[in-house]
């Protein structure tokens, strides 16, 4: 008897009873779907984080003022003895050859206001290069100016959902605003909308940065965004940023990482994650698998007499196993596919509701899903098969 | 009824096998819900506990109107400081019990040619009674004018042994961002409160902290309030307060730690029900198969159904007895479920100690609960079918 009679048999088996077939297959179906949706969330999770990330480029560097060695300690959070300064800021553009663009940022919240509208947001102290850093666009007006150390520009860019809320149906452009107590001129409004990795760029204001420390008035910046050309070397750069900041801190009281070394422990850990919940919902599929075993069981007691005749007739023990095997096989296998299909079906679903946020199922998980669940049936069908091999073909014919 | 269940059993131990594979299906469903949702309670109880070990009358006041983070004034400036003088305001209040301005920085402690950076608590001497900490030994900041600064410092006994080893460090001095600190006193042991390790700190006079960060504002003011007063009408005294303070502005964040324990144990709830929900799938499964099983069991046991109901037996008693069957399965399937998850919870407390778990008894309950209700759940389709039967053909059969 060959692997395809085998199948055909089985299958002859599996239709003459066909609600405990469907019922077992959507055991499995269940099972999978489960599986592979959740892998489905956590994969377009992780896609999507790492996506932020990459829009703003991988070759950012970010220096924190603050650093610690204590367990679990986060950087930026207080005081520090010695600011991060605007010149360290031009120190790094000046003796780091990597160092393509320097943004100095300082950053509070404050209500701006036009008349009586006004609106609490965070106002965010930088240079004209903060736009081409987060690649972000001037949707109208002008950009922040460069940086001037002599003065501290009442000028204002706002971003697109802040500037439509303030300004209802006119013209931000050229319009006052005034920031806290400080009245600024608006000459820019930004073209992107939503939030970019935590901060609701629509609803952000920019100003340079020497006004935000004077209007705030902290001698520390919040940050030091430094883009290193796609020629130099990431970890070279950032030790000699390291290094610069050192020799004139006298103490390494800041920290510096990647951009990548953030959005790589994100991804590991929505990694992680998702295998733990995938496993979690996995846990179905050996009770989907106990399920076939005991509907073989079944299965193999109705067909005592045919299995004496098969052995009767000729059919070695191998081949009574590969029969029932087949069975097992069958009933998961389809329930596998059907799982899939279902998991496919609810990820079209939740993409139509949630456009922005990317459902697919991974290759590796729909693969994984036919082949564990092949597995399954295979597993949980060895018992029930070599019950039915120890049939004794006489006993077998004799029993009814 | 007694009846029915000794007619019931007596189906379910003839075929023993499928009734114990049916049983486990069940089992290994409500164990992953227990053991899931275990961990979820677990958790939640340890970070509540983390917090509340501060007592739960505490209040705290940051710097900033921020709703977008919810974490307030932990980003950036805002152009109203948060002053001692604000501090010393709300002394006054009534119902208000300890008021402690507070000024948090980062920076490398140095004794004997060893250094360590970590975090700087500037403080005044109300602080250890306020947050529940205690002294190892030597004694804390002096009672003193907070906006006086003076070189004394007292040390966490992590950053205490990283610098000074076994030794006694009372008495001798530390430098602190180039300034020379002498050590009065070494705090008692805290451990980690969520991951962070504050044993790890050196505390410092708050003007102390304020020039040596060259800060002109603080950072959180900290206060608690007796237990028999209202929260809200502190809440509403300390808004009212500081709003005249501040020129009319609510340029400030009041969070009461009662808000942030609820906040926190809703967030553990949801993820404790969408966890335990993505296990509960395999009891789903699970009552599929006993719905499969019973199905194959009404069909085999036909004529005995035909028999039954030639002797007068009910459409109603036929019902009762495969229901009173898979209601078994899914009772049987729900205690042996709840002894694996029990048992699983206890090789992890030996194994991982660390892990918090907690098994609240009515979760034990609820789970025997949605076992039954699985059972009853999957034997009606079952239980209809036989009960549907027509005796004369149901005994012809065979």
């Amino acid at each position: 008897m060959k692997l395809l009679d085998g199948i055909l048999f089985a299958m002859t088996a599996l239709f003459r009873h066909r609600l405990r077939t469907s019922l077992s297959t959507l055991g499995v179906a269940i099972g999978v779907a489960a599986v592979v949706l959740l892998t489905s969330l956590g994969e377009g999770a992780r896609r999507y984080v790492d996506e932020q990330f990459r829009s703003l480029g991988t070759n950012l560097l970010i220096v924190i003022p603050g650093h610690t060695d204590t367990a679990g300690g986060m950087p930026g959070l207080g005081g520090t003895p010695n600011d991060l300064t605007l010149k360290d800021a031009e120190e790094i553009l000046r003796s780091v050859r990597g160092a393509e663009l320097v943004v100095p940022i300082s950053l509070g919240s404050e209500t701006v206001a036009n008349r009586e509208r006004r609106k609490q947001v965070y106002v965010l102290g930088g240079t004209n290069d903060f736009i081409a850093a987060r690649k972000l666009d001037i949707h109208r007006g002008s950009n922040l100016p460069e940086l001037d150390w002599e003065r501290s520009k009442p000028v204002i860019v706002l971003g697109r959902e802040l500037a439509e809320d303030l300004f209802p149906g006119e013209e931000a452009v050229g319009g006052v605003v005034r920031v806290g107590d400080v009245r600024m001129r608006v000459i820019g409004v930004l073209q992107q909308r939503g939030t970019q990795l935590g901060l609701d760029v629509g609803q952000a204001a920019l100003v340079p940065v020497t006004t935000a420390m004077r209007m705030y008035n902290e001698s520390s910046l919040f940050r030091i965004l430094i883009q290193v050309s796609e020629r130099a070397d990431m970890e070279a750069t950032k030790d000699r940023v390291v290094e610069i900041l050192i020799e004139r801190h006298g103490e390494e009281d800041f920290t510096c990482i990647t951009q990548d070394s953030v959005s790589g422990t994100l991804s590991a850990i929505l990694g992680v994650l998702t295998l733990a919940l995938a496993a979690i919902a996995g846990v179905s599929l050996s009770v989907a698998g106990i399920g076939i075993m005991n509907v073989m069981l079944v299965s193999v007691s109705e067909r005592t007499s045919e299995v004496g005749l098969l052995r009767a007739v000729g059919a070695r023990r191998g081949a009574v196993r590969m029969v029932f095997l087949c069975e097992a096989a069958l009933i998961s296998f389809a329930g596998g596919t059907f799982g899939l299909a279902l998991a496919w079906g609810a990820a079209r679903a939740l993409r139509l509701a949630f456009p922005s946020f990317e459902v697919t199922p991974p290759v590796w998980a729909v693969v994984a899903a036919l082949v564990v669940s092949l597995g399954v049936g295979l597993v949980f069908g060895v018992m029930p098969a070599s019950k039915a091999t120890k049939l004794d073909p006489v006993a077998a014919l004799g029993r009814k | 009824m007694n009846e029915t269940l000794r007619l019931a059993f007596g189906a379910l131990t003839g075929h023993r096998q499928r009734s114990l594979l049916s049983i486990l299906g069940i089992s290994i469903g409500i164990a992953a819900v227990v053991l899931l949702t275990s961990v979820g309670e677990g958790t939640r109880r340890y970070i509540l506990g983390e917090f509340s070990q501060f007592g739960t009358h505490i209040i705290g006041i940051n710097p900033g109107k921020s709703e977008t983070f919810g974490i307030p004034g932990v980003m950036g400036g805002t152009t109203q400081k948060l002053t001692i003088d604000d501090s010393e305001a709300l002394e006054r209040i009534p119902g208000v019990e300890l008021v402690v301005p507070l000024v948090i920085g980062q920076a490398r402690v140095e004794a004997r040619g060893l250094g360590r950076s970590v975090f700087v608590y500037g403080v005044t001497s109300d602080m250890p009674e306020l947050w529940r900490f205690d002294l190892g030994y030597g004694e804390f900041l002096p009672e003193t004018d907070p906006r006086r600064a003076s070189t004394v410092t007292v040390l966490g006994p992590k950053l205490k042994s990283e610098l000074f080893g076994d030794e006694n460090p009372l008495g001798e001095f530390v430098r602190i961002a180039g300034r020379r600190l002498r050590v009065v006193g070494v705090m008692a042991p805290k451990g980690q409160i969520l991951g962070t390790d504050i044993d790890d700190v050196a505390y410092i006079p708050v003007a102390t902290a304020l020039s040596l960060f060259n800060m002109a504002e603080l950072t959180e003011i900290d206060l608690s309030y007796a237990e028999g007063a209202s929260t809200k009408r502190v809440v509403d005294d300390i808004t009212a307060l500081l709003t005249e303070r501040h020129a009319g502005r609510e340029d400030f964040t009041v969070t009461t730690q009662e808000a942030m324990l609820s906040v926190f144990g809703n967030v553990m709830d949801v993820i404790t029900v969408s966890v335990g929900g993505i296990g509960a799938i395999s009891l789903l499964v699970g009552a599929i198969g006993i719905l499969t099983m019973m199905w194959i069991s009404v069909g085999e046991r036909t004529s005995e159904i035909g028999l039954l109901k030639a002797l007068g037996a009910t459409s109603h008693q036929v019902l009762g007895l495969f229901m009173a069957e898979a209601v078994v399965l899914g009772l049987a399937g729900g205690l042996l479920g709840v002894a694996g998850g029990l048992g699983l919870v206890a090789l992890i407390r030996l194994g991982l100690p660390a892990l918090p778990l907690g098994t609240p008894p009515e979760y034990v309950v609820a789970a025997l609960g949605v076992s039954l209700v699985t059972g009853l759940a999957s034997g009606i389709l079952p239980a209809r079918r036989a009960a549907a039967m027509d005796p004369i053909d149901a005994l012809r059969t065979e």
